[in-house]
């Protein structure tokens, strides 16, 4: 018998800039394609990261509307069956969810794999019915981002432990050492010598901006002028937050000091212009945007939450402070302006090694390799699925 | 912003910083110090320093305090008032005194067990987004015999408290859920706490610390309730924190209905005029903090406060006001919540009779 190659499907949301669609841009692009053919299928809407997937991943939007929209999801089954899909890997819980209830009502026969990536654990560590019943008959493996998702799942959930497996987010180094930088400082109209501090993040209360803001406030006027925070992300998802932002650094006096630039889909070739990174999120179980800004070779403030904070801790990249503690931000961020270039420059080249050594795509996709390897393995004498590579 | 730079100000906290504090504040409680003292001296995670604030006891508290230096596992920071300040001024003095990254609050008259402080501060070391962590409590009588009732049961907040994993402002705002000996807090919220506003102190219908600080934490990270009892809270008549039994529960609830059908209308709007007021000054603080949602929430609350006041609209308005609560969660959904729906609908319907407009009053 001629083995074919495994079908694999990453299925989404949306293909618009965010952590966890970048997470599954980035596994669908580094695939081993002499084992899979790679689909990717956005149950929602299209996105900018549709031009960033590799020309040979077909992709798929279906357009659904709400959670439970049965014509799509008639869609999706049928999509599945027509690409002869061995495996799903689901990103997100609503897609989680639409997944397995395909699965429960006959539409889909395939293998589930399910990447969580959610970030508010510390809010909600219940798992009702609507998580549990679809976790528990719906997913073959579990894939967390961070530790406390995988202990989430094991002890509140149920899921026995051989399913769960802790799955860090990796990053394509490639994508941010070919960037072609951009000049900011000229774009921007700003001082040479003006440190550009770039904040990769949507404008969304989780975020929390406000505290990068004060901790901007804090800093005396003269350390001010010497800095620019330059913030790439959505103004628009949720503009109650944005407008509260943009009040708020009129308050302060600082709105000279930054710089929002909206979504774009360029953010390595914004790091790549920028003098450094920083990130004030309250609460993160990746984040994502750490590696990046390491893989651009970029010195970084973040605050002290999720699993790539964990993992970067102490190893000179750049520096972690407390969520939510604008004190200790402002003192970061002085201590940052009193680098010199050639500091910054060798506090980014450890933390691109340290990307290309532990972090880069590939160690992530080899582990989810095994994954699927492990998944197909247990279903294939069922229905006999393609042995691969 | 400060005159000084951030990192002088940081040096400072860090200076002479430990991990946990006990904050107390003491007045006249000689009779039951020793029996709290020792039950922080066998705690199983000892703090790093008791700050104590006293208001001017006169019946022998600074002695037994004095004494208690040499049991107790830490330096006894004492400091007392020149003139007597009250219970939620006093916390505002002892807070500001503490070095400790969490600060757990403590009452004179309470019994802690002794993995109050090893419990509360797992929370705190396990998500750093916590802020606040508050316990349920066994209720203890005069003479430290069990009761056999918890504290939030006693208030009717068990079932919201156990159902909630996290607190949110806004709940505070609808409820005092909190007391403070059976809170901790991060120094974050401690920070952003002071100072306290001067409308808490409203004579009539005050704002105690508890609740003040619980709201402060709520907009600056996240407030998490446990629902087992860490201490054993005493009831005694000379205590400022009631507890209620279930008689006098009853009849309280029917006092409250009665009032709501025939009690003088200005009385109980001034009430709520004071807690809006109080509430907006919530959300003032937690919009400067970048807490934009919760200060939203929070002028939700007070506007439904403001609603809930007598006015010349119809009956039908009022009615609709009531509504306008319910939908938006502004009343809570439990049973204290249903009262005052229950008790605001009545208002509503209620014979015309000496009500006043009292929109502008605030």
């Amino acid at each position: 018998m001629t083995s074919r190659r495994t079908r694999v499907v990453m299925v989404t949301d949306t293909l618009h800039v965010g952590g966890a669609e970048q997470v599954s841009v980035d596994i669908a692009n580094t695939l081993d394609r002499d084992t899979y053919e790679v689909h990717f299928c956005a149950t929602r809407s299209d996105g900018p990261l549709h031009d960033k997937l590799r020309d040979d991943v077909e992709v798929e939007v279906l357009g659904r509307s709400s959670a439970w929209d049965l014509r799509k999801m008639v869609a999706f089954g049928r999509y599945l069956s027509a690409n002869d899909i061995d495996l799903i890997h689901s990103h997100g819980r609503g897609t989680m969810r639409l997944v397995a209830a395909c699965r429960a009502m006959g539409l889909v026969h395939a293998r589930h794999v399910f990447h969580d990536h959610f970030g508010r654990l510390h809010l909600d560590r219940s798992a009702g019915p609507t998580l549990t019943v679809p976790l528990r008959h719906g997913v073959d493996a579990y894939l967390g981002v961070e530790r406390r998702l995988c202990t989430w799942a094991v002890e509140t959930v149920g899921l026995p432990a051989d399913r769960v497996e802790l799955v860090r987010s990796g990053v394509e180094l490639r994508r941010f050492v070919e960037a072609r930088p951009i000049d900011l400082h000229g774009e921007l109209g700003l001082t040479p010598g003006t440190l550009v501090l770039l904040m990769v993040a949507n404008f969304r209360p989780q975020k929390d901006h406000p505290t990068l803001f004060r901790a901007i406030a804090e800093l005396p006027v003269a350390e001010q002028d010497r800095l620019h925070v330059v913030i790439c992300g959505s103004t628009t998802t949720d503009p109650d937050y944005y407008r509260s932002c943009v009040e708020m650094l009129e308050r302060l006096g600082i709105s000279r000091c930054v710089t929002a630039l909206g979504v774009r889909s360029d953010t390595p070739a914004l790091m790549a212009g920028a003098d450094a990174g920083v990130f004030s999120s309250k609460n993160e179980s990746g984040p994502l945007v750490i590696l990046e800004y390491m893989a651009a070779g970029l010195p970084f403030i973040a605050t002290d939450t999720g699993e790539i904070a964990e993992a970067v801790r102490g190893l000179g990249a750049g520096t972690l402070v407390s969520p939510r503690d604008s004190l200790e931000l402002s003192v970061a961020l002085s201590d940052l302006i009193a680098l010199r270039p050639e500091e910054r420059a060798e506090i980014g080249r450890v933390g691109r090694r340290l990307v290309a050594d532990r972090f880069e795509q590939h160690h992530v996709t080899n582990q989810i390799e095994g994954i699927y390897r492990r998944v197909l393995a247990t279903h294939r004498g069922k229905v006999g699925l393609p042995t691969g590579r | 912003m400060s005159a000084e730079h951030p990192r002088q100000r940081l040096a400072r906290r860090t200076q002479h910083e430990v991990d946990t504090t006990v904050a107390l504040c003491t007045f006249n409680g000689a009779r039951w110090l020793p029996e709290l003292f020792s039950s922080i001296a066998a705690q199983t995670r000892r703090p790093g320093e008791i700050v104590v604030q006293d208001d001017g006891s006169t019946d022998g508290t600074l002695d037994v305090i004095e004494r208690a230096r040499a049991e107790l596992p830490c330096p006894v920071r004492l400091e007392v008032n020149e003139q007597r300040l009250g219970s939620t001024r006093n916390f505002e003095v002892a807070l500001a005194r503490c070095n400790g990254r969490v600060v757990a609050l403590a009452d004179q008259d309470d019994v802690w067990y002794p993995r109050k402080l090893e419990r509360l501060m797992e929370e705190f070391d396990l998500d750093p987004t916590v802020t606040m962590v508050f316990s349920d409590a066994d209720l203890i009588d005069e003479q430290g015999r069990r009761l056999g009732r918890r504290l939030w049961d006693s208030r009717l907040i068990g079932r919201v408290l156990r159902m909630n994993p996290v607190v949110a402002g806004d709940m505070f705002a609808r409820r005092a859920l909190t007391t403070g000996c059976t809170m901790a807090l991060h120094r974050r919220a401690v920070a952003a706490s002071l100072p306290f506003p001067d409308e808490l102190a409203d004579p009539d219908t005050p704002m105690r610390h508890d609740r003040w600080l619980s709201l402060v934490a709520a907009g600056v990270g996240t407030v998490r309730p446990l629902p087992e009892a860490l201490l054993a809270f005493r009831v005694h008549p000379a205590q400022e924190t009631g507890v209620l039994s279930r008689s006098e529960l009853a009849r309280a609830l029917g006092r409250a209905s009665l009032r709501a059908m025939f009690h003088h209308p200005q009385a109980e709007s001034a009430g709520h005029v004071t807690r809006s007021r109080q509430l907006l000054v919530a959300a003032e603080r937690a919009e400067e903090l970048g807490d934009f949602d919760g200060a939203r929430r929070l002028r939700d609350v007070a506007a439904q406060h403001r609603r809930r006041l007598l006015t010349d609209a119809s009956v039908l308005d009022r009615l609709r006001s009531v509504r306008t609560g319910m939908t938006g969660g502004l009343y809570g959904h439990d049973v204290l919540g249903w009262a005052s729906v229950a008790a605001d609908a009545a208002r509503a319907v209620r014979p015309r009779r000496g009500r006043r407009h009292l929109e502008d009053e605030g």
